[in-house]
């Protein structure tokens, strides 16, 4: 092992103990305090300004009643909250937001580990074909997924009605975007196929992590790939799915550049989600309500926290059960 | 070491600075005659860049030690950064603005954002004689004798409320573009002819977001008003009986099949027009140009005014005092020099007047629009606008109430849910129900809202009511006279 105190010349095949006047850094107990500090300092600036500072304007700019131009002197206390308690939209699109992440979770989770179960057989050819074609939506930009599906599911001249039309599998086309039933369905299930590599690929390294030997264990046990999959697999796996359910869930929750590109919130209010609402009450039109705004911000912000806690719980607790099965 | 050291922290600050920001600072003092400016613009006309480009070299060209840089962005992100601009003191010189309608000017001024054009009161009279008399109004445009806006667009052409039709759709279906349907049966049985006849939808209807808007304006003005507003009473106006009436026309159209269908936005259903997938769509006279872009000309469609109810009563579309579009910023330094090119800008037959109106932007309202807006679509524009009572000259609160420069009642209350009277039409329409319910919560929200704030501003001791807003008096297809405004 070095010895920290030891010079460290930096110039290539310097001989230890070589003097002169070069350039070199001592690396020692005494120095380490002063260049943690210096070495961080950009970080924390990066962090301060960009993270703390927007956090703690965020809370400010809650209790004033501010458009974003005029100074920030009129001071309202709770009055923002208290609003946002009280708006019937809000609470819609509370209960849009809960419905979008809970349902994409639940279809995306299984959807993918089946998909990346198969995609770690051995038997599979072109696996590598199959993995590009599962990710190839996530490089997508949002804007572009959902100009493509608005194009695809219009009910005028959209290319999934003239097909169903035109094979007698309908008799009038479907507007799926278009119905308040319907639409915040199709936005969650084309978001399922925009983020399906992304979870694959999650459950892909999950997947890697199995003990091959407990496979074949399973194997000279004569099991089949059903009870390899529920006996061994799944148990294996289930730590690491507690914290990808739980990413899923989190991730879901700040839905928002795929409403703005296939529904804007519509039809009418019936796909408003919390961060389209923060986002229209700020920005959409002048004068601004950057209070308002911020109080539902912060008002969804401390759900997340509630979301990201249990996470933090539950990961602990996925720890131990990682730790008891030795993966 | 300890310069090592030294040179390491100063570089780590120096990282900072630079991470937490730094940017274009504001724009310098003017030297003197002849020294070199730049004049910074901004708005949101990205359809206008290219055009831009050429303004600002045409007028380099003529003005060598004048650098004009004119960025336009998207409107959403300018209506975000433009605030930030001005909080950070890196504000552009000129700047675009059409919030507030009428009481922009105030509302700009409260902000601290703008400044006169001029202090030269003799230069400010020459300027304001390009415009039709009237055109300054105090509180408006003027505040304390000098000039702080000035009308962009025109107002009596620009607007929604025109119709236009494919006309190889109507071919297909037996009608002739020159004899449009001009009342709402004569639409119905139009669409009815369409529906029977051809493949195309009857009315390419737009309703994401507030696309609707296009549709909407063009047969609520023939009920009522396309405004949201009631000026007659001092109300919200959304669950009013003509516009329920109006809105259960369009239901019916929907039920009919007569509309498109999907929630599209508004390019879709231009494309859905121009391709001949639908015979019908309604909108401002932009669309002549916009059809262009598309590459659909004149020769392929009809333009005529909106379709009217066939009983009365009947409305007209607004026209108000809204259309002060570019101001001078408070952080500019360069007020005569920016004065000098607004003045080469709104030469009525210079330069950029020509290649504006050639480019079909807009209507302005310092120029002959018509001798320069020649294609036959602006000709059927402009006798369908001239015709009496398609649009009228709509009461002006802040002109009979100028304390209401000071007021946020009305923006308060109209921007408390910006979309909610789309966003109420469009889930009843696709839905097929009436609306009726829903209007009146969304009024009652935004009439409560209103009413509070007005008391809170008379309690304050600002000289402001529901009164303000009220012109009994006037009806929906006159024009507000303004010998009726009280004498100040």
């Amino acid at each position: 092992m070095a010895d920290p105190g030891q010079a460290v010349a930096l110039a290539a095949g310097e001989p230890p103990g070589a003097t002169g006047h070069r350039i070199s850094f001592r690396v020692g107990r005494d120095d380490s305090r002063f260049w943690i500090p210096v070495f961080l300092l950009p970080f924390l600036a990066l962090y301060l300004g960009f993270t703390l500072w927007p956090l703690i304007a965020t809370v400010i700019y809650s209790f004033f009643d501010w458009d974003g131009a005029q100074p920030l002197n009129q001071f309202i206390g709770i009055d923002n909250y208290t609003r946002i308690l009280t708006d019937p939209l809000f609470w819609s699109a509370f209960r849009n937001t809960l419905l979008f992440a809970v349902l994409n979770t639940i279809i995306k989770l299984p959807l993918t580990l089946l998909a990346a179960v198969l995609l770690t057989r051995r038997w599979l050819l072109f696996k590598r074909f199959f993995r590009t074609v599962f990710f190839l939506p996530i490089i997508l930009p949002v804007a572009l997924s959902g100009l493509v599906f608005t194009y695809l599911l219009n009910p005028s001249n959209g290319a999934l009605n003239s097909f169903l039309l035109e094979h007698g599998l309908l008799k009038q086309p479907v507007d799926l975007l278009g119905h308040d039933n319907t639409a915040l369905l199709a936005v969650i299930l084309i978001s399922v196929w925009q983020i399906f590599g992304q979870y694959m690929l999650y459950w892909m390294a999950a997947l890697q992590q199995v003990p091959e030997e407990l496979y074949e264990a399973a194997d000279l046990d004569g099991a089949n790939e059903r009870q390899k999959m529920f006996h061994v697999t799944l148990p294996l796996i289930r730590p690491v799915a507690v914290i990808i359910t739980l990413l899923a869930l989190v991730n879901a929750l700040h839905v928002f550049g795929i409403i703005v590109t296939l529904t804007a919130g519509g039809p009418g209010r019936a796909t408003y989600v919390v961060s389209y609402f923060i986002y229209t009450e700020a920005f959409r039109e002048a004068p601004f309500k950057y209070g308002y705004a911020s109080a539902a911000a912060l008002i969804f912000a401390v759900l997340a926290f509630l979301f990201v806690s249990g996470q933090g719980l539950l990961a602990r607790r996925a720890e131990q059960l990682r730790r008891q099965y030795g993966v | 070491m300890v310069g090592w050291k030294g040179l390491a922290a100063v570089l780590a600050v120096a990282l900072s600075v630079i991470a937490c920001g730094s940017g274009q600072s504001a724009s310098q003092p003017s030297q003197g005659p002849g020294a070199p400016v730049t004049l910074r613009l901004q708005d949101y006309s990205v359809e206008q860049t290219d055009f831009h480009k050429q303004v600002a070299a045409e007028y380099h060209r003529l003005n060598p030690n004048v650098t004009i840089e004119w960025t336009s962005i998207a409107q959403a992100q300018y209506n975000q950064t433009l605030p930030l601009a001005f909080s950070s003191k890196q504000a552009p010189d000129v700047f675009y603005w059409t919030t507030g309608g009428p009481n922009a000017m105030n509302q700009l001024l409260a902000n601290g954002w703008i400044q006169p054009w001029t202090t030269d009161a003799n230069a400010a009279a020459d300027w304001e004689k390009r415009w039709p008399s009237g055109s300054f109004l105090n509180g408006i445009t003027l505040k304390t004798g000098k000039v702080y806006g000035f009308p962009w667009q025109d107002t009596h052409y620009w607007g929604p409320g025109y119709m236009y039709m494919n006309k190889a759709v109507f071919q297909q279906a037996g009608l002739d573009v020159s004899k449009p349907p001009t009342t709402w049966s004569q639409l119905s049985d139009a669409c009815k002819a369409i529906k029977a006849r051809t493949r195309a939808y009857c009315i390419a209807a737009p309703m994401k977001d507030v696309d609707f808007q296009r549709l909407w304006f063009a047969l609520a003005a023939g009920r009522m008003s396309e405004q949201f507003f009631d000026y007659k009473n001092g109300r919200f106006s959304l669950d009013d009986p003509r516009l329920i009436d109006t809105f259960n026309y369009i239901v019916g159209l929907n039920k009919n099949g007569y509309l498109a269908p999907g929630v599209n936005d508004k390019d879709f259903s231009r494309q859905q027009f121009a391709a001949g997938q639908a015979a019908i769509y309604m909108d401002g006279p932009w669309m002549v140009s916009v059809w262009a872009q598309l590459g659909f000309h004149s020769d392929s469609y009809g333009v005529a005014a909106h379709p009217m109810p066939d009983d009365t009563p009947r409305g007209a579309l607004s026209q108000r005092y809204s259309q002060y579009a570019y101001w001078l910023s408070s952080q500019s330094t360069h007020q005569a020099e920016a004065f000098k090119f607004i003045q080469w800008v709104t030469n009525p037959t210079g330069f950029f007047v020509q290649n504006f109106l050639k480019n079909s932007f807009a209507t302005l309202a310092f120029a002959d629009n018509k001798k320069y807006l020649t294609d036959p679509a602006w000709k059927s524009v402009f006798k369908i606008a001239d015709t009496k009572g398609f649009r009228v000259v709509y009461p002006e609160p802040l002109l009979k109430c100028p304390a209401l420069a000071d007021s946020k009642a009305f923006t308060t209350a109209s921007t408390t849910r910006p979309n909610g009277e789309y966003e109420v039409m469009v889930q009843n329409l696709v839905n097929n129900r009436d609306m009726t319910a829903d209007a009146r919560a969304l009024v009652n929200i935004r009439q409560t809202t209103f009413e509070t704030q007005l008391q809170k501003e008379q309690a304050a001791g600002l000289k402001v009511s529901r009164d303000c807003y009220t012109f009994a008096s006037w009806n929906y297809d006159q024009d507000y006279n303004p010998a009726n405004y009280p004498k100040s």
